[in-house]
């Protein structure tokens, strides 16, 4: 028997700013500005880009206290040794976000956080697409009234002596976190220290561990009281 | 970078002051026009974007790489300044399309009144049934 299929709701109505947006668009390519397929390319490149380039800033950072030095003053400038230009970082043109990148360098007595509390601003270019909880209400507004308790949530807890700063973005400035590099990982190369530098460390959620990476395909455990299937 | 640095900049990316005269068909939408967060609550929609975000990004992102005729930091610089003043009681993203759409306008990228009668068009097509 199929079952009953609740649609989702959706918005019912098209507003001004729907068809201000589309008429924008459609006059620029009647008028040669670009063609259909030049957008459908940039808005393509927006839901492809990852956190490669960023985890990359960050082992760098690492082995390199020199070239620490320039991510921590000119985050953009930075940003060209791990093949970022944020004024070009499509390769064939440029993105919509701001070009102020900042990073963000945690402490042994502070750790650094980052949300938009606004809307989702987030470094796109060098860190991807943002995960969907960054951009729902829940960790926009509690994130900055109670950072410890929502890094909780996410298996992070932060000694009480240890300051926890929240940066809010916006539409100016981007952030990432460049947290401290974990025990465990000496001798390691620069790649296999990006492969630890989660995006969840990034925006500061998590902690690299040199048991986990990126791309690590999950363990599976075993139920200790499995149900039983009759 | 500092604040102060980043105003010496953005004083180097635009020849000129971005026009802030108010601009009628705009100025309707911005009075008139429903916001995505009005629209979410009316219909129970939890997406923290509207649909059309991303194509006004593919928008932006075309108009400076493609056709030069928008760059980027100019368009930011002008965006910055006419959501502190003009728009600033719109909410992003939509004012990133007004301030768009008023850049364009101005710049004679597209005219006013061509532009009112897309709308009304694309709003014909749009809710045919």
């Amino acid at each position: 028997m199929a079952e009953k299929h609740k649609a989702a709701p959706m918005v019912e109505e098209v507003s001004d700013f729907e068809a201000l947006e589309m008429a924008v668009r459609e006059l620029a390519i009647e008028k040669g500005l670009f063609t259909a397929d030049d957008h459908r390319r940039f808005t393509e490149f927006a839901h492809s880009i990852g956190s490669l380039p960023a985890a990359r800033l960050v082992a760098k950072a690492w082995l390199d206290p020199e070239f620490k030095k320039l991510a921590l003053e000119d985050g953009v400038k930075a940003s060209l040794e791990v093949g970022i230009d944020w004024l070009n970082p499509t390769g064939f043109g440029t993105p919509s976000d701001y070009t102020d990148l900042r990073v963000l360098e945690d402490t042994p007595k502070v750790k650094h956080v980052v949300v938009c509390s606004l809307c989702s601003c987030y470094p796109r270019p060098i860190l991807g697409h943002s995960p969907e909880w960054y951009r729902t209400p829940n960790y926009r507004r509690r994130i900055v009234r109670w950072p410890r308790q929502v890094l909780a949530e996410f298996g992070l807890q932060i000694p009480e002596d240890v300051d926890v700063r929240v940066e809010d973005s916006n539409q100016k400035c981007r952030f990432m976190v460049m947290p401290m590099r974990p025990e465990g990982t000496e001798g390691w190369t620069e790649e296999q220290l990006a492969e630890i530098v989660t995006r969840d460390c990034m925006i500061g959620v998590a902690l690299p561990r040199p048991d986990v990476k990126a791309n690590a395909k999950r363990p599976v455990h075993k139920a200790i009281h499995p149900v039983e299937h009759h | 970078m500092n604040t102060s640095d980043k105003k010496d900049t953005h004083a180097g990316m635009s020849s000129q002051d971005p026009d802030l005269s108010r601009i009628a068909l705009l100025e309707n939408i911005r009075n008139e026009g429903r916001v995505w967060e009005d629209l979410c609550e009316q219909y129970g929609v939890d997406n923290p974007d509207p649909p059309w975000k991303v194509n006004l990004e593919g928008t932006c992102d075309a108009l400076s790489a493609e056709a030069c005729a928008l760059p980027l930091l100019e368009r930011r610089w002008e965006e910055d300044e006419l959501s502190e003043t003009l728009y600033s009681d719109v909410p992003y993203p939509e004012r990133q399309l007004l301030a768009l759409a008023h850049s364009m306008i101005r710049r004679g990228l597209v005219d006013e009144e061509e532009l009112a009668r897309r709308m009304k068009e694309v709003n014909r097509r749009l809710n045919m049934v």
